[in-house]
């Protein structure tokens, strides 16, 4: 966990009961300037978990803060600061881009009209058309433009590359880059997991309600190994197993770093990470 | 004041525009007249539905305001509406009357009491609709069908007064100029009723919508 003096937003043990779903007492920090991925299969948590983040739903407990102010105490003030992008998000679908914009900057005193100009040269976008005429690429695109011009530090994103093709995808993980580079912090969140695996420096690892990794990129890919293994997988790989999917082969075995010595393997991609060990809770 | 902006700028619905002008109603004779305020109650409805289509709680919640405000805007923009209809329906009276007034078997005459008669038509409404719609405001359709279930039984109930009930019937249903003063006294008496109704039912929506989780 990143100290509070680095952190730009930190949560802690924050809650959500539903019937048939816990969200359980999650921590975690965000620290300024970095992209953070968080990832988890669908219905882990991650979008109740930013849902109670921006206070679209009441957390049973825990709270948010933003450079150390309780999220409930200047809920206005931190509003402004944040941009949330999602990709299920299509507000306004028949208004064009130039009213929603006028809109939006009347709520903000220190909107910057030349970022949001040069955003929207940079993003190729048209005041004249409407959210109805835009690929989903260039509505995240929009989103994002609106949130740097009123002068966003940190964007939280709910899946906003799914449903993108690979060109597409790779574009929003550049300018996500570019952000960084200029400093403003990002929550990734995502279960396409190659896209995190070019941009971020940390992972968040959400499984059935509760964090189960919250460490930095390359760290966690390098705490566990690969193994191939035959059918029926040997009696010793199986013994140290962290979960294990079948192939047209025999298996892929995934094993903590420390438990990998005796076995030929290679390293773990992301994906295979977040799959395996996914399996290991089916098991 | 930039929330009822707004909500008049991304929220408004085409028929919010044009179910007010339907007070022009009144120059038709024998027409239940209060049946002009439903239309603008469905002007509403629209409104909070294409609200749910186009987001709107999504793209309101992220901008640096409370969800009390939220609501309050949302309110303030159907106030308006029911205001504009019952202005453009106290314009028309008149020309009716200029026209020929004839008694009307299907409700109150198109007299000041019609103008209080839509104000107590819209405190039912606003009392029972926003609550509901706040509460949840992905089911507009429930909150309307409460709602205007009430006002149909309202308009049913006034319509049996104005033969049954003496005080309807001989004061606030009659053409008789010299009953103006006591009608005019309803209108204020309504006007306060709606004043005080759309403000409780402001405060309850605020809580209600407070509370909920949204998603989104």
């Amino acid at each position: 966990m990143i100290s509070d003096r680095n952190a730009l937003l930190s949560v802690r043990n924050l809650g959500k009961n539903y019937p048939g779903f816990r969200l359980g007492e999650l921590s975690f920090d965000l620290a300024e300037g970095t992209i953070t991925g968080f990832i988890g299969r669908n219905g882990a948590g991650k979008t109740t978990t930013i849902n109670s983040i921006l206070s679209f739903i009441r957390p049973d407990s825990g709270e948010v803060l933003y450079r150390g102010i309780p999220f409930r105490q200047k809920e206005h003030e931190i509003r402004e600061k944040i941009g949330f992008v999602s990709a299920g998000m299509t507000y306004y679908t028949r208004k064009k881009l130039k009213t929603i914009t006028e809109v939006t900057r009347s709520f903000y005193p220190g909107w910057k009209q030349d970022i949001y100009k040069k955003t929207m040269d940079m993003f190729c976008l048209s005041e004249d058309k409407t959210p109805a005429e835009l690929s989903n690429g260039m509505k995240i695109k929009y989103a994002l433009t609106l949130a740097l011009s009123r002068g966003a530090e940190l964007f939280i994103l709910d899946e906003p590359t799914s449903g993108l093709d690979p060109v597409s995808r790779e574009e929003l993980v550049e300018a996500f880059l570019r952000l960084k580079d200029e400093g403003k912090t990002i929550l990734f969140s995502t279960h396409i997991t190659s896209d995190l695996e070019k941009c971020a420096d940390r992972i968040l690892f959400i499984r059935a309600g509760k964090l189960k990794a919250d460490e930095d990129l390359d760290g966690f890919r390098r705490s566990f190994r690969i193994i191939e293994a035959s059918d029926p997988i040997p009696p010793e790989l199986a013994a140290v197993s962290r979960g294990s999917c079948r192939t047209k082969d025999g298996y892929t075995v995934l094993v903590s770093h420390a438990d990998a010595a005796p076995f030929s393997g290679r390293d773990a991609a992301l994906e295979e990470i977040m799959v395996h060990l996914e399996k290991e809770e089916e098991a | 004041m930039k929330l009822l902006k707004k909500e008049f700028r991304l929220c408004m619905h085409p028929t919010g525009f044009f179910m007010p002008l339907f007070s022009i109603l009144v120059l038709v004779p024998g027409y239940p007249y209060g049946v002009c305020c439903f239309y603008t109650t469905l002007a509403i409805f629209f409104i909070c539905l294409t609200a749910r289509e186009n987001h709107d709680a999504a793209y309101t919640l992220t901008l640096p305001v409370s969800r009390n405000d939220a609501a309050f805007a949302r309110i303030l923009l159907c106030v308006c509406l029911e205001a504009a209809q019952l202005v453009i329906m106290a314009l028309f009276i008149p020309v009716k009357n200029a026209l020929g007034a004839m008694p009307n078997p299907a409700g109150l005459d198109a007299g000041p009491a019609l103008i209080g008669e839509g104000f107590l038509i819209y405190t039912i409404f606003n009392i029972i609709f926003f609550p509901c719609y706040f509460r949840d405001i992905n089911k507009p359709g429930k909150a309307f069908l409460f709602s205007s279930t009430a006002v149909f039984l309202w308009l049913v109930l006034e319509i049996i007064a104005t033969y049954t009930v003496p005080f309807v019937r001989d004061v606030l249903d009659a053409p008789d100029p010299a009953k103006a003063g006591p009608q005019v006294l309803f209108v204020l008496v309504s006007m306060a009723l709606f004043a005080l109704g759309t403000w409780y039912s402001t405060v309850r929506s605020g809580k209600a919508f407070s509370k909920v989780d949204l998603s989104l």
